[in-house]
């Protein structure tokens, strides 16, 4: 595998794209060593097309861009298949930047202001919130990939979702053909379940206007690939529901036997992304249950995971929380590698799933915890895609929502789950896990997108069906300079395992 | 060595500070800490910290210029700290010797940017973790040996250029410095600069700008307000006319005072949306509308105050604003295209309740209809969802969508995420009629029946000027006294499309408050509720004064949250006033203050007489709850209604209802005369409470207006309903 900036990607064979290995262009930004939870999902679609004889191309970002973010983590370049190309853009989130030096005055001045007036401009290119502006980046890298080796297919993973205009592009100049990765969806909101924009507004329009023309849609849940079939029926066929599921090496063998001497161990691993009000009726809610069960008397919860970013990175109010909880037994750890994931794993007798959202999120980690075979507390609303995929777990304390007292209970049936418990039983929960391996998962969607591609391609079909329904995005219909802004979005909330595995 | 500057503007986290700093200390690095906020109010959990040393930096601008903090006052938070922080020895001192300058929150990170410009070599960083890499690098590498050096040239030149610039605007501030403005002569000197005939307007505005500020820092903030009105009247400008008596009147009503001008203000405001209207900008004008309409409803006027211009000639104030074009506009009524639907018989009525935030009054609606049989409920909260909220009080989108005929993006966001749950319900009900009321009649409601709940305090606000009523179908009032002052004030509702009006009682259910009082509850007086100044306590007080002239054991019992001080400054000078008064009776036991509770039942029980001091209320709760517990009445004749075809003595049994502390006095002493006596009259006030305002009673009406209500609609054919997310 190559890391090199676009300018200065080793040259490559020429070959024609007939006859030859195809060619996928994988717009995939958050592609290891990028500490995000999209990594996984990225890694292993982008291995699958490997495997399925393609040569592949990564367009992602420098990885000193995430060290703004939530981090590097390089023991995750340990599962890339080598011969996968990745071409690193000099692209950075500027609102994450923490050098004052950079800064010019009025941005130290007022450090917030700047940052939401930065988002306001970023959106004139593209419609998103602090990745508009790499739109022109975007297109000549994939154009620039195209032109030194023919692309025959692109795939584009979001967020971000500046992705779309780099797919079009291609498209729109050398008819390249794309797929679109949306994982949780961009005109629906999964978090609060509605809808994010109108069709009319010029994300609406975007959205419409590559979904049209794109081979496969992949979202990562049924509620939010029905969004899409009701949203749009014309590609309803497209429309492919790709789970995240977990990494098998992520879990460990066996699950330890409980110690309730030296004291259970309750743990959460993922990103930090949840409000502070959740994870404090969570941690009342262990407090409580640590007073109440004798199991937990003196019982740890260790939560690992990315908290914060920017100038918050590891430091945020919920560092805070985490920290005040410490005399409950509570240990906030950090990040955990990828590779000592699964041990992670094997010191813990009990899960905590803390999920945000409700119906539209799923998350990745509700089936790497799964495969751990581990008592599952369940710390999100009821009614949550995560439910439907544990239902029938036999370790699961059930939904109870973010009820304080309701949670308590969930604690200490988990404890008797962790001690009482036979081996059999943990197996029988791992088995509950098996059909949600990431591998096999992404290797039915891969096999799936390039049937579809080579029978496009056999049949010169090109999806350029009907006229197209209104002006391009971004052109006429976009707001003229001096007329009135387009209407600031706030930032997308993304969600740990949900947007991404 | 590494040396570390950390600098914080506010007070940090710090558990998570007390980690970074053990790491930082283990990568050999020294930290000092330097704080504009309060170091000594965390003094402990500080100490604990490992810290090389600990700065207490200047925390206000006290002893300094005018001029400077003038200037504070318009800046930036960044800015405050580094003008507070600048010229402090140790802070210069340490960051001229700092291998890593760090600003822990936005607020320090303009000092640490201009601390950088001293000292070129250091790492500038804002937060903690970008602060530990550093560390870790430097570590690495090896910090070289730094001695002390005079200040880069180029950081010096630009120190005097800044300077320099802010010259005209120091001078101008040293001009009206507050001794020359707080003289007669100064001001009236100034007021004479401002008004000179012959300035450029830009100069003349400017000039009035610095000479308000002036006046306002020397307490004359009315004097200020006519500095901007004096040159408003001096320019053609209808937009920086309105603008400069739009300052004025805001500057008084942030002091806590209704503006002298404020009918130039709104005419000026009124005139310029006018114009921008008929120019076909209806941007600009709904921006003046809105402010128009924020001015003429601020809370200083109507609601902090223990009287309102709508008090006094209702009609009388809005009159003007309806006479603009842009308000006839807004009161146009759209319509519905279609009328509501009945619900299909084959399955249970629809009903969304909703609100934002505020519930305190749905308790019993929700449980109600969440159990009944004829019922599918759904609740919705505009408040706990970021989108419903961005645009449950969107005010001015709304009016420029209005403006525009509704070509505006805000239609369709309103259509987007509101439609779904018309699309679901056969009736909204929506409690508070303030900004989710002109919100969702943005959209044409479809063939869902509307139905908006108007307690008191709306009518004090500008959004039933704003909602489009030809799109509600029934509008709930809770009292009759509120509906004629609403009627009065929005001509919506006094034409032909016009919603059916009802009077609802509150949901309470009261049985709960019939607990025995003990024989002592006879002296004590009580008051459910003194958070707001409307509840004017004093008038208690005043009460209780004049009964302990004849027997001292009469207290007063005040349950509920103090007023806060912070809402405005005029409920701080009533709380100030209301504090003094009840000092002395305070500390004799005479006032009793019980505080918030979840119990108020519990609280009542020991209560003998229950007051309504009110200026002016909807129907009062507490009141209703204080006789369902037996407590004997004595309520104020509301001043807002007094006099007027309905108010307190409409609404309650004539003998309850006084005219003056003394007749209270009497009242309460005639009925608590003896222990007999007192509860006889006890006993009849919570016959009446139960039989005309508990629950079991009020729902029957809640059902009717819901249900049946539903049935007396038009006849229109039932189709059948998409289901909501």
């Amino acid at each position: 595998m190559l890391a090199s900036p676009l300018m200065s990607a080793s040259p490559r064979s020429a070959l024609p794209a007939e006859g030859g290995r195809p060619h996928l262009v994988y717009l995939a930004i958050g592609f290891p060593p990028a500490a995000k939870s999209c990594a996984y999902r990225m890694r292993e679609t982008a291995n699958q097309f490997v495997e399925a004889g393609w040569d592949v191309t990564v367009v992602t970002i420098a990885r000193e861009s995430w060290e703004r973010d939530s981090g590097v983590d390089p023991t995750l370049l340990e599962q890339v298949d080598p011969r996968i190309e990745v071409v690193e853009l000099p692209l950075a989130r500027e609102d994450l930047e923490t050098d004052i030096r950079r800064y010019d005055e009025a941005r130290a001045l007022n450090p917030n202001g700047w940052v939401a007036a930065l988002r306001r401009r970023q959106t004139k290119p593209f419609p998103e919130p602090n990745f508009g502006e790499w739109r022109g980046d975007l297109e000549q890298a994939v154009l620039g990939v195209h032109r030194q080796r023919p692309v025959d297919l692109l795939l584009a993973s979001c967020v971000p979702y500046v992705n779309l205009a780099a797919a079009w592009k291609l498209w729109e100049e050398e008819r390249v053909p794309y797929a679109v990765d949306f994982r949780d969806g961009w005109s629906i909101d999964v978090i609060e379940g509605i809808e994010a924009f109108g069709r009319a507004s010029e994300e609406g329009r975007w959205e419409q206007r590559v979904l049209e023309r794109a081979l496969a849609l992949w979202v990562v849940n049924d509620p939010i690939a029905e969004h899409y079939r009701t949203r749009y029926p014309d590609i309803a066929d497209r429309v492919h529901v790709v789970r995240n599921g977990y990494d098998s090496e992520s879990t460990p063998d066996r699950v330890r036997t409980a110690d309730p001497g030296s004291g259970l161990v309750f743990g959460y691993l993922g990103t930090v992304n949840f409000p502070a009000q959740h994870l404090e009726a969570v941690l009342n809610a262990w407090k409580a249950a640590r007073e109440r069960e004798p199991l937990l008397a003196n019982a740890r919860f260790e939560v690992r995971g990315h908290i914060g970013s920017g100038a918050d990175r590891g430091t945020n109010r919920h560092a805070e929380i985490l920290r005040q909880a410490e005399a409950d037994g509570v240990r906030f750890g950090g990040p955990a590698a990828k590779a000592e994931v699964a041990t992670v794993y094997a010191g813990w007798d009990a899960l905590v799933l803390i999920l945000i959202g409700g119906r539209y999120v799923t998350s990745g980690k509700v089936y790497e915890y799964m495969a751990t075979g581990l008592p599952i507390v369940s710390a999100h609303a009821v009614d949550h895609d995560a439910s439907n995929v544990l239902r029938g777990h036999p370790l699961w304390t059930g939904p109870v929502g973010i009820d304080e007292d309701a949670l308590t209970g969930s604690f200490v049936k988990a404890a008797h789950m962790a001690v009482e418990t036979v081996a059999g039983t943990h197996a029988e929960a791992m088995a509950h896990a098996d059909q949600f391996t990431r591998e096999a998962l992404m290797t039915v969607a891969v096999r799936s997108l390039v049937e579809r591609f080579e029978a496009d391609r056999e049949t010169g079909a090109d999806l350029e069906t009907g006229e197209a329904p209104g002006p391009e995005p971004g052109e006429a219909a976009a707001p003229a300079p001096g007329a009135a802004d387009p209407k600031p979005r706030a930032e997308k909330s993304t969600v740990a395992g949900g947007s991404a595995p | 060595m590494t040396e570390v500057l950390l600098i914080a503007a506010a007070k940090p986290q710090l558990g998570v500070l007390a980690d970074s700093v053990r790491r930082f200390n283990s990568h050999g690095a020294r930290v000092r800490l330097a704080g504009t906020f309060h170091l000594e109010s965390s003094s402990e959990e500080i100490a604990a910290l490992d810290l090389t040393e600990l700065h207490q930096l200047p925390r206000s601008l006290t002893h300094r210029s005018q001029a400077l903090r003038r200037k504070a006052r318009t800046s930036t938070v960044g800015m405050r700290v580094w003008l507070q922080a600048r010229r402090n020895p140790w802070l210069r001192s340490h960051a001229r010797g700092a291998d890593v300058l760090v600003a822990l929150d936005p607020g320090a990170v303009y000092t640490v940017w201009r601390l950088s410009q001293y000292n070129r070599s250091a790492e500038a960083l804002f937060g903690l973790t970008p602060a530990l890499k550093a560390v870790e690098r430097l570590g690495a590498r090896g910090v070289a040996a730094r001695r002390p050096v005079l200040p880069p040239l180029g950081a010096l030149a630009r120190d005097v250029r800044r300077s320099v610039d802010g010259l005209p605007a120091a001078l101008l501030r040293t001009a009206t410095a507050r001794p020359v403005m707080r003289s007669t002569v100064g001001a009236r000197l100034w007021r004479g600069a401002v008004t000179a005939p012959g300035l450029p307007t830009r100069v003349r505005t400017v000039t009035a700008r610095y000479v308000a500020e002036g006046m306002q820092w020397a307490g004359r903030t009315s004097g200020a307000a006519m500095v901007l009105a004096d040159a408003a009247s001096r320019t053609r400008d209808p937009a920086l006319r309105a603008q400069l008596l739009d300052e004025g009147a805001t500057k008084e009503l942030s002091n806590g005072v209704a503006p002298r001008h404020l009918d130039r203000a709104l005419a000026a405001l009124l005139s310029h949306a006018d114009g921008e209207f008929a120019a076909g900008r209806p941007g600009t004008a709904a921006a003046a509308l809105d402010r128009a309409l924020v001015l003429a409803f601020h809370r200083v006027l109507h609601i902090d105050q223990l009287s309102s211009p709508l008090a006094v000639d209702a009609e009388g104030f809005v009159a003007p604003l309806h006479g603009a074009e842009t308000m006839r506009e807004l009161s146009r009524g759209q319509g519905r295209r279609t009328p509501p639907e009945r619900a299909p018989g084959h399955r249970p009525l629809r009903l969304l309740v909703t609100t934002s935030a505020n519930d305190n009054f749905l308790h019993h609606v929700l449980e109600h209809f969440g159990n009944h049989p004829d019922v599918e409920l759904r609740y919705l909260d505009l408040a706990a969802s970021k989108h419903l909220k961005r645009i449950a009080w969107a005010g001015r989108r709304m009016l420029e969508d209005r403006l525009s005929g509704g070509t505006s993006d805000f239609q369709e966001e309103v259509e987007r995420l509101m439609r779904p749950y018309l699309d679901w319900a056969d009736t909204v009900f929506l409690d508070w009629s303030v900004g989710p009321a002109p919100i969702l009649t943005t959209i044409d409601p479809g063939t869902t029946r509307i139905v908006v709940r108007l307690h008191s305090y709306e009518a004090f606000t500008r959004w039933p000027h704003m909602t489009d009523f030809s799109r509600v179908d029934d509008l709930v009032f809770v009292a009759p006294h509120v509906r004629d002052l609403v009627t009065s004030l929005v001509p919506q509702l006094r034409g032909g499309q016009a919603p059916r009006t009802h009077i609802l009682d509150n949901a309470m259910d009261l049985t709960a408050f019939a607990r025995p009082k003990p024989a002592e509850a006879r002296f004590d007086l009580g008051l459910i509720g003194v958070g707001q100044v409307a509840k004017d306590p004093r008038w208690a007080v005043d009460v209780l004064e004049r009964v302990r002239r004849h027997d001292d054991r009469y207290r007063l019992v005040m349950v509920g949250g103090d007023m806060d001080a912070k809402t405005s400054r005029a409920t701080r000078e009533y709380r100030r006033a209301f504090e003094k008064e009840i000092a002395a009776l305070s500390e004799s036991g005479a006032v009793v203050r019980r505080g918030p509770t979840d119990d108020v039942p519990s609280e009542l029980a020991g209560i003998g007489t229950i007051l309504s001091s009110s200026v002016r209320e909807g129907c009062h709760v507490g009141l209703m709850e204080g006789a369902a517990s037996g407590a004997v009445p004595v309520v104020r004749d509301w001043p807002f209604y007094a006099g007027k075809p309905n108010g307190a003595r409409t609404l309650y049994p004539e003998d309850w209802v006084v005219g003056s502390p003394e007749e209270a006095a009497e009242r309460v002493l005639q009925t608590t005369a003896t222990e007999e006596a007192w509860r006889e009259a006890g006993k009849l006030a919570a016959e009446h409470a139960l039989s005309v305002w508990d629950w079991s009673v009020v729902s029957r009406q809640f059902d009717k207006l819901l249900l049946e209500g539903d049935r007396d609609a038009p006849a229109q054919a039932p189709t059948e309903k998409k289901s909501a997310r």
